[in-house]
């Protein structure tokens, strides 16, 4: 009895505790969700995310489906074999409502269990990005116009004089070609912009007086920069980890074209690789398609949240 | 009027100097560290050891690492590239002939985008917030997302397949038909050209719109707006001559950042369509660990974006007194 009072007592005061923060996204959930785009963006998000936790579930077959597996002859008789890739099927030799490719895959088994890897690459190298590029930023701004923003920017300006995909190229050929390197190249590629726009972001924030007070209190260097100054700089900062998100799917679809995707994995760059590399680019319209439009529609999903939150954390949108 | 000192023009010069040093040494330590070497595209069934002990000898590959390392250092800043060992040409000249094609089709997509982007930018920054402009901010940021390759792909189906309108792969009509006067050739790779750039433009003017339409919707809060909307002046004389003019600054530093970055999207639109320019070429020979022509190419670009990134800093510094106080006149 008296545990369980105690427990809701405090229960209570965590409640007490928490409920400016939640109020405080409440409100910024409330105005998010009345942009459209960004809205629109969560529902892509979310059907991919759903995609990708139940594959199982969205997708008519499992992987090791091929078109005519268990018809009679046993083997691929020479119409069959001919007819692949097959335009969209609905039940008459075999249900696959989007087509299958050259394989007998069907097309939308594939797209739907690379999901789950196209939102790895994305979140990953977002979060990635944003890791390096965030912290970086801060310290050089605060410390602007000392030698440790000084070695900071140059290290930038090195970076940004190594031209984004040809060096992508090489840092994967030197790695090898696996989702996690091509993911780590991105990041040490894509965290250029974070750094730059957090520092100019942090030197006019470190102006404020609220830094000079926190100051004048004895707040050491690390508590007024992780404490003052960067819950006021991370909605920028989740701006770009969205924007770098997208940035990254598509960087990873263009190394697929080039031929520089992992060949064990199933993504849907790859499944654009194959077309070309198969021959069928003009042939096969259901093949080529919707791997496109998945890129397209997450990279924009990406977009959208990225930017209406921009236009929600932006004060000037209360005119 | 602020002029730049001496002694802040020297010190960027340094600065930007060491850059470029630090970048190539990234440079000879990455191109090196990748698995396998050009003497690989070299081998023959026929070659023995000693052929191949040979061939590595002539390259110079069998130097020690650090002598190789300062002749690169010291040949690349005088702009002696070296021989090309898989294209079997000199470096150069690989680069003389190709950049010009590369030029020609991203510098008109750069045109292209830099007219369209910041043009649709301002309507919808001056009109933000209204359904128009969330509408076509929402459509182009998924244009925005599309692979440009697959992009590409899809208008050489519509365009080329089914239309049959252009042509969809290099830069002039081979064994052509016609005659070689210069009317010809021109209207030849014009067709050649149309889908190429129509491609890169038709994604990348979004990038030129995203700097323009927040510059623009600043831009719409300050004084000499309201002021020439006082004066009585037509909104579209307000948007375009008082407003516009002063949003288009950050775009310009963009614009230039983005001559430097033209080479990095030419990697994947010229292995689309074929076109033989130098982004091709950096692809096929970081691929077969050509290390002259790769050196080169990266070369050059770092001395380009260095340049560009130096050359905007003057000009910022030139244009900020002018920013401050031209702007309310």
């Amino acid at each position: 009895m008296s545990t369980e009072t105690e427990s809701s007592s405090q229960f209570d005061s965590f409640k007490e505790r928490w409920r400016p923060r939640i109020e405080r996204f409440r409100r910024g959930w409330d105005r998010f969700t009345e942009e459209k785009m960004g809205v629109l963006g969560i529902i892509i998000m979310v059907v991919f995310i759903l995609w990708a936790l139940f594959p199982d579930f969205f997708a008519p077959h499992s992987m090791e489906w091929r078109a005519y597996l268990g018809t009679e002859p046993g083997r691929l008789t020479a119409e069959q074999a001919d007819s692949l890739p097959h335009p969209p099927a609905f039940g008459d030799p075999f249900w696959a409502p989007l087509g299958t490719n050259y394989l007998g895959q069907g097309i939308l088994t594939l797209i739907v269990h690379a999901a789950d890897d196209a939102l790895y690459i994305g979140f990953a190298a977002g979060l990635l990005s944003s890791l390096v590029g965030v912290p970086l930023g801060l310290i050089s701004g605060f410390y602007g116009n000392t030698w440790i923003d000084e070695t900071i920017q140059r290290v930038v300006d090195v970076m940004y004089g190594l031209p984004f995909l040809p060096f992508l190229i090489v840092l994967v050929a030197i790695r090898g070609i696996t989702t996690t390197n091509i993911i780590l190249g991105i990041a040490v590629t894509s965290w250029l912009n974070n750094c730059i726009v957090i520092r100019g972001e942090t030197l006019s924030l470190k102006e404020r007086s609220y830094v000079e007070s926190a100051k004048v209190a004895g707040a050491s260097d690390t508590r007024i920069v992780f404490r003052h100054i960067m819950p006021n700089v991370l909605p920028l900062a989740f701006v770009f980890l969205a924007q770098d998100a997208a940035a990254a799917i598509i960087a990873q679809a263009s190394l697929a074209y080039l031929g520089l995707a992992d060949f064990t994995a199933n993504s849907w760059g790859l499944m654009l690789q194959n077309i070309k590399s198969n021959g069928y680019v003009f042939d096969a319209w259901w093949w080529l398609i919707p791997p496109g439009v998945c890129i397209m529609l997450l990279a924009a999903a990406f977009y959208f949240i990225g930017f209406s939150m921009e236009d929600v954390t932006n004060p000037q949108e209360d005119n | 009027m602020t002029r730049i000192s001496a002694r802040y023009l020297g010190k960027r010069l340094v600065v930007s100097y060491l850059t470029l040093l630090v970048i190539m040494s990234l440079l000879f330590v990455l191109i090196r560290s990748m698995p396998g070497s050009f003497i690989g595209s070299m081998i023959t069934p026929e070659l023995g050891q000693e052929d191949i002990r040979r061939l590595r000898e002539t390259w110079g590959l069998n130097e020690p690492i650090w002598r190789q390392y300062i002749d690169f250092m010291i040949n690349y800043q005088t702009g002696q590239f070296g021989r090309s060992p898989t294209y079997k040409e000199p470096v150069w000249d690989i680069i003389i002939r190709r950049l010009p094609r590369t030029l020609v089709l991203f510098g008109g997509a750069f045109i292209v985008q830099f007219i369209v982007g910041p043009l649709v930018g301002m309507y919808l920054g001056w009109w933000r917030g209204t359904r128009k402009d969330k509408s076509i901010f929402t459509s182009s940021l998924a244009v925005y997302s599309m692979p440009a390759f697959w992009i590409s792909w899809l208008f050489i189906w519509l365009f080329n397949y089914e239309l049959e309108w252009l042509p969809s792969t290099y830069m002039f009509t081979k064994f052509a038909g016609f005659e070689w006067t210069t009317v010809n050739i021109i209207t030849d790779v014009l067709r050649h050209i149309a889908l190429p750039l129509f491609s890169i433009a038709f994604v990348s003017w979004v990038g030129a719109m995203l700097v323009m339409r927040p510059a623009m919707n600043n831009v719409t809060s300050e004084d000499y707006v309201f002021l020439a909307q006082a004066k009585g002046l037509s909104e579209r004389t307000v948007m375009i001559k008082h407003a516009a003019r002063n949003a288009l600054i950050p775009v310009a530093t963009q614009a230039i950042v983005g001559l430097a970055f033209l080479l990095d999207g030419s990697v994947i639109i010229e292995n689309v369509f074929s076109w033989p320019g130098l982004g091709q070429v950096i692809v096929t020979s970081v691929l077969s660990r050509d290390y002259p022509v790769s050196q080169a190419a990266f070369f050059m670009l770092a001395v380009l974006i260095i340049v560009m990134r130096l050359l905007t800093d003057i000009a910022y510094t030139y244009l900020d007194p002018r920013i401050k106080f031209g702007g309310e006149s």
